[in-house]
């Protein structure tokens, strides 16, 4: 995720599922209108590519191909990327210069590795041609296929068949091909030896070069061969790596899904919560003192194109986890899941009433989609610092990216609370709370604060789909605040 | 080979303590082997050290996504794998490794594979003395006509860790400056410079004054700045600490005539012609022909007396010793016994749910 200015960890917001992440690692679902985290929704792969040459591949072809990549390798000495170089060999005489081609090699830019070094003879073309080990199980494809050349079929250019030629001359039917193919063949046991000698005599005069004895991740790498000295070694191609796409497993749509080309860092889908849901961040606060009430500033800026309005809940408020029927979005609708659902009891109708979400208890909830469900835990996190919820409410203004730029529109013509509203301009608001650490923290501790923050989502999703108004509704989310060290008294 | 002829592969996974070997069904070798070790909250952490069920969890999700993301490129859902692990894994492991793949990633079937049995299918016999030696723990287990006998069971804590923390304590001895090497270069000291020595050596070595001649010192270069000398003594006594009976008379030949013991005295001598070594620690030069010289050493001891075996063979892998367990695992993958023996995900979850009706 983003590094750096954007991600900074002092203000957490509690995902659905119940892990703490900042704004930035989230995502939100605007079918579910549910924060979603890495951890609850299901990862897909969607397209394969090789890091290297950002050549992508089909995924059938991918896994033919051992997801590995046929032109780029990687060194079997320190797993970095190997460079085809181009042999600079000086030609001895003039005529020769002309006749001879260019040659390629590949080295370790980071270790210097050449594959000249296991005496691999430089090739004339730069990619595709460089030999491949034989491994074992090559040889006994080479076999098969030895085997398989044999037998010349002459039926295939005729039309005639062994079996209507069975039948004209008059001899009974017979299946020798399907005899074959049914009966096992079967596998000689292995036999134990008594004589072991595995030890060479050698290691106990002969002195060691510990750069020709290979290190065991070097040993690794080739899995099949694990070669023991450095002569052994051989490059390896590169792993393919993966375009992954994020599904909502509540409600199987999409939460972010990339552009198949690899060259692309953009999105198709990204429903990133940083779009949807207003970003806060600490400005300032007073230093901390055990049963001191202090000024704390935070910042509320609205990324959305709809005003909204934030108020405030106690930290412990309770926050239903909605749980979306089938037919959101009314892309389907055809499997038992929906008549599960409406056979339990619905507990909750959400207001502005176009849905109908029902509270269903995961554990009795048998449907497919929700047995996948990350099940929520509660928040591994200890508030120790009281926040004096204020009543009143205050608005925040849709986004404005000219706004931005525009330094003397100051005019707005919202009534705000004074003691809340601190500062406000375009879609940033400058927002003041009275939080008090607990009476009995010791100096030094860390302050946690949280609160529950219900803001005002419009949802413009099902608007699109059924031409209807976007619904408005209050999503309520859990925040912790980090205010750092309390300080001792003046 | 046309593609859609591909058929469907099927992930097999051997999570080792220290090294995870992963690849698929019906291939020879694994595709890749790694450290079992997950990258959580920005610090790497091994992921049999775990707190509790919901660290492991934790933990365990972060570990398969690697895996089905990382290297097997694959989307996990609806798929089966197959997973090989010893018979002794804890039950807290096992639990929550079906709970990650069932619920988080929901997989269509698991396959759980025992690895002292499976590693006997490239070998194609059925009747063998396992010895399974890794990181943490030796565990020996006698396989009869395809079963574990579980109650001959032998497990000591003898693996790379003691040899990593022995070898540790030699070089403490010559060296001023090799008070903390870290786990990855003592694994690089042994795997390079150590080996397994021969009876006749490791006795004289115990001795005062050795009447043999020693091998080479080697110098080792640690993080670039400094040089620690592995002396010839050393070398050859790294792996001296599977062999040296500890407190209870126990170490690793004597495992296997322990189980022995508690077998029928119809299989005892066929036990002992068959044995089979798998694990890492297997691959160190010269431990086959030292366990073979030890164990007929101690067969002779009082105690083995009524085993009366003169003869011990082994078995040689195909494979590699480290990934023998895993390739068994591929290939019982690749069998029907994926569709009849694997544990369906559809009836773990009547199941639970059925419990939960009842409560």
């Amino acid at each position: 995720m983003s590094a750096g200015i954007i991600d900074i960890d002092y203000v957490k917001y509690a995902c659905t599922c119940g892990l703490l992440k900042t704004l930035q690692q989230l995502y939100f679902c605007r079918y579910c209108s549910e924060l979603r985290c890495s951890f609850c929704v299901s990862h897909e792969v969607d397209s394969h590519f090789c890091g290297k040459c950002c050549e992508n591949l089909p995924s059938p072809e991918a896994r033919v191909k051992k997801n590995r990549c046929v032109n780029c390798f990687i060194c079997p000495s320190c797993h970095h990327e190997l460079s085809t170089r181009i042999a600079s060999k000086q030609p001895a005489t003039p005529e020769e210069a002309k006749a001879t081609k260019r040659t390629y090699y590949l080295s370790c830019l980071c270790c210097r590795w050449s594959s000249r070094d296991i005496g691999l003879p430089d090739q004339t073309s730069a990619t595709g041609s460089w030999p491949k080990r034989k491994t074992f199980m090559q040889d006994k494809e080479f076999f098969k296929r030895k085997q398989k050349e044999k037998i010349i079929s002459y039926t295939d250019k005729t039309g005639i068949t062994a079996a209507s030629l069975r039948k004209r001359i008059g001899l009974p039917e017979d299946k020798p091909i399907l005899k074959l193919k049914n009966a096992v063949k079967m596998v000689t046991p292995s036999i134990a030896q008594e004589d072991i000698d595995d030890f060479d005599e050698e290691v106990l005069t002969k002195s060691i070069n510990l750069l020709e004895i290979t290190s065991i991740d070097q040993r690794l790498l080739q899995p099949d061969v694990q070669p023991v000295e450095m002569n052994m070694i051989f490059p390896v191609q590169k792993m393919l790596s993966i375009k992954r796409s994020l599904r909502c497993r509540s409600c199987e749509h999409n939460v972010s899904k990339p552009e198949y080309n690899p060259n692309s860092i953009k999105f198709k889908i990204q429903l990133f919560a940083f779009y949807h849901i207003p970003e806060i961040r600490i400005v300032t606060v007073q230093p901390l003192r055990a049963g001191v009430p202090a000024e704390l500033l935070i910042k509320f800026t609205n990324p959305t194109q709809h005003q909204t309005t934030i108020s405030f809940l106690p930290f412990d408020t309770p926050i239903e986890i909605k749980e979306s029927t089938a037919e959101v979005g009314g892309s389907k609708g055809e499997d038992d899941t929906s008549d599960l659902d409406k056979s339990l009891p619905l507990m909750k109708v959400i207001p502005s009433g176009a849905k109908v979400m029902a509270l269903v208890d995961s554990h009795l909830n048998m449907s497919r989609s929700s047995a996948r469900m990350v099940t929520p835990r509660p928040l591994d996190v200890s508030i120790n610092c009281d926040v004096e919820i204020p009543s009143s409410t205050f608005i925040l203004p849709p986004r404005d990216d000219a706004a931005e730029y525009d330094d003397f529109n100051e005019a707005h013509n919202i009534q705000d609370d004074k003691k809340l509203v601190i500062w406000r301009k375009s879609n940033k608001a400058f927002i003041k709370l009275i939080v008090t650490p607990k009476e009995d923290t010791s100096i030094g501790t860390v302050i946690t604060a949280g609160f529950t923050m219900s803001h005002l989502y419009t949802n413009t999703i099902t608007s699109v789909a059924e031409n209807k108004k976007p619904q408005k509704f209050n999503h309520n989310i859990k925040l912790i605040l980090d205010l750092g060290k309390s300080v001792g008294s003046e | 080979m046309p593609l859609y002829e591909v058929e469907k592969s099927v992930i097999v996974l051997d999570i080792g303590t220290s090294f995870t070997k992963f690849g698929f069904t019906s291939e020879p070798a694994p595709r890749s082997i790694y450290r079992t070790q997950v990258k959580s909250k920005g610090q790497i952490r091994e992921l049999w050290d775990y707190r509790d069920a919901q660290d492991l969890y934790d933990m365990l999700v972060d570990f398969f996504h690697d895996i089905y993301f990382k290297y097997a490129l694959n989307s996990p859902k609806d798929k089966p794998i197959v997973i090989v692990e010893s018979l002794l894994c804890p039950i807290i492991f096992r639990e929550t490794l079906a709970k990650v793949l069932y619920k988080h990633y929901g997989v269509s079937s698991i396959l759980l594979l025992s690895s002292h049995l499976v590693s006997l299918a490239p070998l194609a016999i059925d009747t063998a003395l396992v010895l399974d030696v890794g990181y943490k723990e030796a565990v020996c287990i006698p396989v009869c006509y395809g079963m574990p006998m579980i109650h001959a069971w032998q497990a000591l804590n003898l693996g790379s860790q003691t040899i990593h923390k022995h070898l540790q304590m030699l070089l403490n001895e010559k060296n001023s400056g090799a008070q903390n090497l870290s786990e990855m270069t003592l694994e690089d000291i042994k795997v390079r410079c150590c080996f397994v020595t021969k009876k006749s050596r490791a006795q004289q070595l115990q001795t005062l004054k050795p009447q043999i001649e020693m091998c080479p010192e080697i110098k080792y270069p640690v993080k670039g700045s400094t040089t620690i000398s592995v002396c010839g003594t050393t070398r050859e006594k790294a792996y001296e600490i599977l062999f040296d009976e500890d407190a209870d008379h126990l170490c690793l030949p004597t495992m296997i005539l322990d189980a022995l013991m508690k077998v029928n005295i119809d299989l005892k001598h066929q036990l002992a012609e068959n044995i089979v070594l798998i694990g890492g620690t297997t691959m160190a030069m010269g431990f086959k022909s030292r366990l073979k010289e030890e164990l007929l050493c101690h067969s002779k001891e009082e105690r083995y007396k009524k085993l009366n075996i003169k003869c011990f063979k082994f078995h040689t892998s195909p494979s590699k010793e480290n990934y023998a367990a895993w390739l068994g695992g591929a290939i019982y993958g690749s069998t029907d016994c994926l569709n009849t023996k694997a544990i369906q995900r559809r009836n773990i979850l009547k199941k639970r749910n059925y419990l939960i009706g009842r409560i």
